[in-house]
């Protein structure tokens, strides 16, 4: 099915060996149905986060659909089927589980052991703020909170490639923010994600790549796609002098600069410091975080979690 | 896949979607199979039952689940095993309801023939009836397939289809359930319990090819 099983060469540590390609991909619904999508060609490697605009009914669904493989083209084609986990626009509370119990199921439907998946589900929910839900029936769970068990949904099954409708809709703040560190993880730890969001500084200066569906067609945003919109955070390390950084955190990091002999100044968007953090801690030989400071825009605390 | 049937089978037990169906069967026994009748008779007539029950069993667990949760399952495993876990969910489910009823019924009915002629051992009896009530079982499941989502999308179309083919399943001359019923039937009327196992045969390749069908197409049409 798959004539494309390239070796790993790109990232030998990480697990998603085929990256998702689509070429000159259309999709229309019905047979003389109007083209929703059209010539749309779209590589996603691992470790990259992928943004997608358009306006309303252009057809950003249909490609995350796409992407997700739930649906076909229509023509064209795609290659590449990695680990895929989905977050739709609006997640039904017309299940007959409890939050718990409907994690723990979509756990080992993602390849986890019914232990795991039992563990890691309980593990989310509390990083969501919704660990008292846990026994609470779907049904009884307001729009915010259904919305965190379909965000946890996803993301228990650490998956190689991350598809998000417009997850953060219904979130609260604090549910936010963990939302764009999960993400951040996930990029880091090897995995692709790709969303769409209303909110123009979602995720800001993070993206690798922007594209824009227009007309049935997708465009790359070249412009003001990689400068830091959002708030960053300056990180100061020490390691052995002459040492290298981790080629790892050199790519998290928007800009780094060598303050003296095994000295270097990091910066970072405030989304992936915690990422950054423990990259450098858990290298090796592992770096001495010497200081974490707020820098450029005005972030109260950065680095730490309220 | 396992772990697919069992979230598919939660979801069924927990919906309760499934008691109107199993009461409608509930009553189509109670109308027909008198205990005291002769067996193979009743076996057929518990077999013929199950067809559209086992029909409507499948389009509860198909519409059961709401699309966006059912993006979430398909997006991990692909809509094809999604929609083929919640086809064989529902499978499962008519035919340990057939087999139980099976049992229900070879105990309560007499062992004879038509007429009380000729002595039938029960067990022969439910073994020759049990066949029977898994090709009625798995036609009605792919009748269930061929008339709901994504093959058949409205409702309006959906239900009246689903009616037709279970009626067509039991009643024309062909149809694997109506040769391996009348075969029941002509036992009864000649006290013979014959084994078929060729109409079960014909009905499982047919419900093979039917959820093959529905699987595929559930990865090329979007809801």
């Amino acid at each position: 099915m798959n004539p494309d099983p390239r070796p790993t060469s790109v990232r030998p540590m990480h697990p998603m060996h085929r990256d998702l390609r689509l070429t000159a991909v259309g999709r229309r619904y019905g047979i003389r149905g109007p083209w929703v999508l059209r010539g749309v060609d779209l590589a996603v490697a691992p470790g990259t986060l992928t943004r997608i605009e358009g306006a309303n009914g252009t057809g950003k669904s249909t490609l995350l659909r796409l992407l997700a493989r739930l649906d076909a083209p229509t023509e064209g084609r795609i290659t590449g089927r990695p680990r895929t986990a989905y977050v739709p626009e609006r997640f039904p509370s017309a299940l007959p589980f409890t939050a718990a119990g409907y994690l723990t199921h979509l756990g080992t439907v993602h390849g986890l052991s019914r232990a795991d998946a039992a563990r890691r589900a309980a593990e989310w929910l509390e990083r969501f703020g919704a660990g008292a839900y846990a026994g609470t029936p779907l049904t009884r769970l307001s729009k915010g909170s259904s919305q965190k068990v379909a965000v946890a949904q996803a993301l228990l099954g650490d998956p190689e490639l991350l598809v998000l409708d417009e997850a953060w809709t219904g979130l609260d703040t604090a549910a936010r923010e963990e939302l764009e560190r999960a993400v951040a993880e996930r990029t880091a730890a090897g995995g692709a994600v790709v969303f769409v969001d209303h909110d123009p500084g979602r995720l800001a200066g993070m993206p690798d790549a922007t594209y824009t569906v227009l007309d049935g067609g997708l465009r790359a945003r070249t412009d003001g796609g990689s400068p830091p919109a959002g708030p960053v955070t300056v990180v100061v390390v020490r390691g052995a002098p002459g040492g290298p950084l981790p080629p790892e955190a050199v790519r998290i990091a928007l800009s780094t600069e060598e303050t003296g002999p095994g000295g270097h100044r990091l910066t970072v968007p405030v989304s992936r410091s915690d990422v950054l953090l423990r990259t450098l801690l858990t290298a090796r030989p592992p770096w001495h975080v010497e200081r974490v400071e707020p820098a450029g825009a005005p972030p109260p605390d950065p680095g730490s979690r309220p | 896949m396992t772990a697919l049937l069992r979230y598919q089978a939660d979801l069924l037990l927990r919906s309760q979607r499934w008691l109107p169906p199993v009461i409608l069967y509930a009553v189509f026994l109670g109308v027909g199979v008198q205990s005291g009748q002769p067996v193979l008779n009743s076996l057929g007539y518990t077999a013929a039952a199950l067809l559209p029950v086992a029909a409507w069993l499948v389009r509860v667990c198909v519409t059961g689940e709401p699309p966006a949760a059912r993006a979430c399952v398909a997006a991990a495993r692909g809509p094809a095993r999604a929609h083929l876990a919640c086809l064989l969910t529902a499978l499962l489910a008519a035919v340990l309801l057939g087999v139980a009823a099976t049992v229900v019924v070879t105990l309560i009915s007499t062992p004879v023939s038509d007429g009380h002629r000729v002595h039938i051992a029960p067990l022969r009896a439910a073994a020759a009836g049990l066949p029977v009530v898994l090709a009625c079982a798995s036609l009605g499941a792919a009748v269930g397939a061929l008339t709901s989502h994504p093959v058949l999308r409205s409702t309006g179309r959906a239900v009246p289809a689903l009616l037709l083919g279970t009626l067509l399943a039991v009643v024309s001359a062909g149809s694997p359930a109506q040769a391996a019923i009348s075969g029941l039937v002509t036992g009864s009327r000649t006290g013979r319990a014959h084994i078929a196992l060729l109409p079960p045969t014909v009905a499982a390749l047919c419900t093979a090819a039917a959820f093959a069908a529905a699987a595929w197409l559930a990865g090329r049409r979007s809801p």
